[in-house]
């Protein structure tokens, strides 16, 4: 797997590029500016990019802009979003009008680094990993709308799970419910947000948390 | 002994714009009688005054604004001299000050010619057919009169110490009619509004500073100690003999962490002002200076911590200014309270040209210092000297 990483901060960039490349993976360049960072994806073309949210010059959300602009010019590269903090509009940013191929993690879950390999194969693979920390932001927002209200609140949570990235099987874990239940659930998710039709366009897992994303 | 200097010096300023206000009551007589002098003489009258509001700035502390300048076409100014209640005020305060602006500066000049006069009697008094006048009615023509002199030097003396309250007296009278009246209290309160709008905005614009340095400082140091605990880990399960490395620049980012931390913080508010006070820590402030510094305070004693953080951060931005831009071979730095007023002066021997308006340096301090209602000005030609004067009223 190649990967390009852009982070301005030197010392989480080396961290990062040895972190990766003691795991065997391929680091084709670490850069520390949105221009560098695009040229670098369009020489190197990665599988994956992992770019972090603040950048220079102004340090707001450079890292971001240069992310979905990467994907623009890109479509089929992966990208993982680190952030300092979550804003969830960075992530429904990040997701809107994708099929997947797209993360958002706190930058300190690097350290549990088989859980963040774990997120990094599983974007790269064309699913998402959203942090839990979003994911929550989301469900505390839910209380207060109900344009999921069609979902009972079992359902949601199998959603929120699914949203982090998580498979059918980790989510029964997660939850203690039996695989069966877990699909079932999954069902009437994709049923009841009209997802059921079998186009075989993108995947509907993602489509799911896109639509939880945009409500 | 500084108080009597101010209170002389105050005084003896008064009689000097008393003997103006004077000639300016005789000026406004002349004008009542023609009247197309009236709009002429206003702003000589405003000038006087304003000239006392300053006067009465220096030895209180405290800002005087003046009235709205009397400007617009001639006619316009004439009615405006008629209605406005702020030059009938000018004029109340020329007659009043005229009055006792004569005779307390008198006092306060006469004591001291007298005082200064003393040890010239017995030397002198014979040199004189006739003998000499001395004060409180005595006649020298005698060693015995002229003895006299020690008592009335004492008694000089003793009066002379209470100039201060003389200049006191004097200052709540012409504070009384000088401070602006009632209905400016509105345009008073319009400041305060905007300088408490300016103090918010520099508060805003702190806090994304700290915000800032506190995540993509201290936060990324931090992230970075979990990462190399991470590789540490991963190292340690495959190849244990590798992980040494790893932990060890854990440890460092761990330090570098805390480094931040502690600049951050201290950004906040200096702990080197609760130890050291505002004298200590600026005198840290100016061994630090990679420009040879010197600084200059009088007795501070403790000031309000707003006071003193206000004026350390000023002072640590000109020093900065002043390594950085000025090319200054020696800077200067004096801190000085006196009556209601902390006067901060940093000064240096560079080659001036300070854009006030480059930089947000000098913004954030006039921000900062007139949140507390103080001033603070830049002064810096071509060529240099570059000289900021930042004053801070002390209410005690």
């Amino acid at each position: 797997m190649r990967i390009v990483i852009a982070e301005d901060d030197a010392l989480l960039r080396e961290g990062l590029t040895l972190l990766l490349r003691n795991e065997g993976l391929d680091v084709a360049a670490a850069t520390d500016n949105p221009d560098d960072f695009l040229s670098a994806v369009a020489e190197h073309e990665p599988d994956i990019a992992v770019v972090d949210v603040r950048m220079p010059p102004t340090f707001t959300d450079e890292g971001l802009r240069a992310a979905v602009e990467a994907r623009r010019r890109h479509p089929k590269l992966a990208v993982l979003v680190l952030s300092a903090w979550v804003e969830q509009s960075y992530a429904h940013e990040l997701l809107a009008g994708t099929h997947g191929g797209v993360g958002y993690l706190l930058k300190e879950r690097v350290g549990k680094v088989a859980d963040f390999l774990d997120s990094l194969h599983r974007v790269a693979a064309g699913g998402t990993a959203l942090d839990p920390e979003v994911v929550s932001q989301l469900l505390v927002r839910r209380k207060a709308d109900d344009a999921l209200s069609v979902l009972s609140p079992r359902e949601r949570e199998v959603l929120g799970l699914m949203a982090e990235g998580l498979s059918n099987a980790a989510i029964g874990e997660r939850l203690v419910i039996s695989a069966g239940a877990v699909h079932k659930h999954i069902g009437n998710v994709f049923l009841k947000l009209g997802l059921n039709s079998e186009d075989g366009s993108g995947d509907r897992r993602v489509q799911a948390v896109l639509a939880y994303l945009d409500h | 002994m500084r108080r009597i200097w101010a209170a002389l010096a105050y005084l003896a300023t008064g009689l000097l714009t008393a003997i103006a206000s004077w000639l300016a009551l005789g000026v406004l007589l002349l004008s009542v009688v023609i009247l197309p002098l009236l709009p002429l003489t206003a702003p000589l009258i405003r000038r006087i005054v304003d000239a006392d509001r300053q006067r009465l700035a220096r030895f209180t502390g405290v800002s005087f604004p003046s009235p709205e300048p009397l400007d617009g076409p001639w006619l316009h100014r004439a009615q405006r001299v008629l209605a406005d209640p702020d030059s009938r005020r000018d004029g109340s305060w020329l007659v009043m000050h005229a009055l006792f602006g004569t005779l307390f500066g008198a006092v306060a000049v006469g004591l001291v010619g007298s005082l200064v006069q003393q040890p010239f009697v017995p030397l002198l008094w014979w040199v004189v057919p006739g003998g000499i006048e001395n004060s409180f009615g005595v006649h020298v023509n005698s060693w015995g009169e002229a003895l006299l002199s020690v008592p009335i030097a004492l008694v000089l003396a003793l009066l002379l110490t209470q100039l201060p309250r003389l200049a006191d007296l004097d200052a709540r009278l012409a504070r009384t009619l000088l401070a602006p009246p009632r209905a400016s209290l509105e345009k008073r309160l319009a400041e305060v509004v905007a300088t408490r709008a300016a103090a918010l905005q520099a508060h805003g614009a702190e806090l994304r500073r700290i915000e800032r340095n506190l995540h993509d400082g201290t936060q990324n140091k931090l992230v970075g100690v979990v990462m190399m605990l991470g590789i540490a880990e991963r190292t340690l399960r495959q190849n244990p003999g590798g992980a040494l490395q790893a932990l060890l620049r854990a440890q460092d980012a761990a330090g570098d962490a805390l480094e931040e931390l502690r600049n951050v913080v201290r950004s906040i508010h200096p702990p080197v002002l609760e130890d050291l006070g505002l004298d200590g820590a600026i005198q840290a402030l100016a061994a630090r200076c990679p420009v040879p510094c010197v600084l200059h305070a009088e007795h501070l004693g403790r000031l309000p911590a707003a006071v003193e953080a206000a004026a350390y951060f000023a002072v640590a931005e000109a020093l900065t200014n002043v390594a950085k831009h000025s090319g200054a071979r020696h800077a200067w730095v004096s801190l000085g309270v006196s009556g209601q007023k902390l006067t901060v002066v940093v000064h240096d021997d560079g080659k001036g040209g300070a854009d006030e308006k480059r930089g947000t340096g000098l913004d954030g301090i006039r921000g900062r210092v007139a949140a507390l209602d103080g001033t603070a000005d830049v002064s810096s030609p071509e060529g240099g000297p570059t000289v900021l004067t930042v004053v801070l009223p002390v209410e005690k």
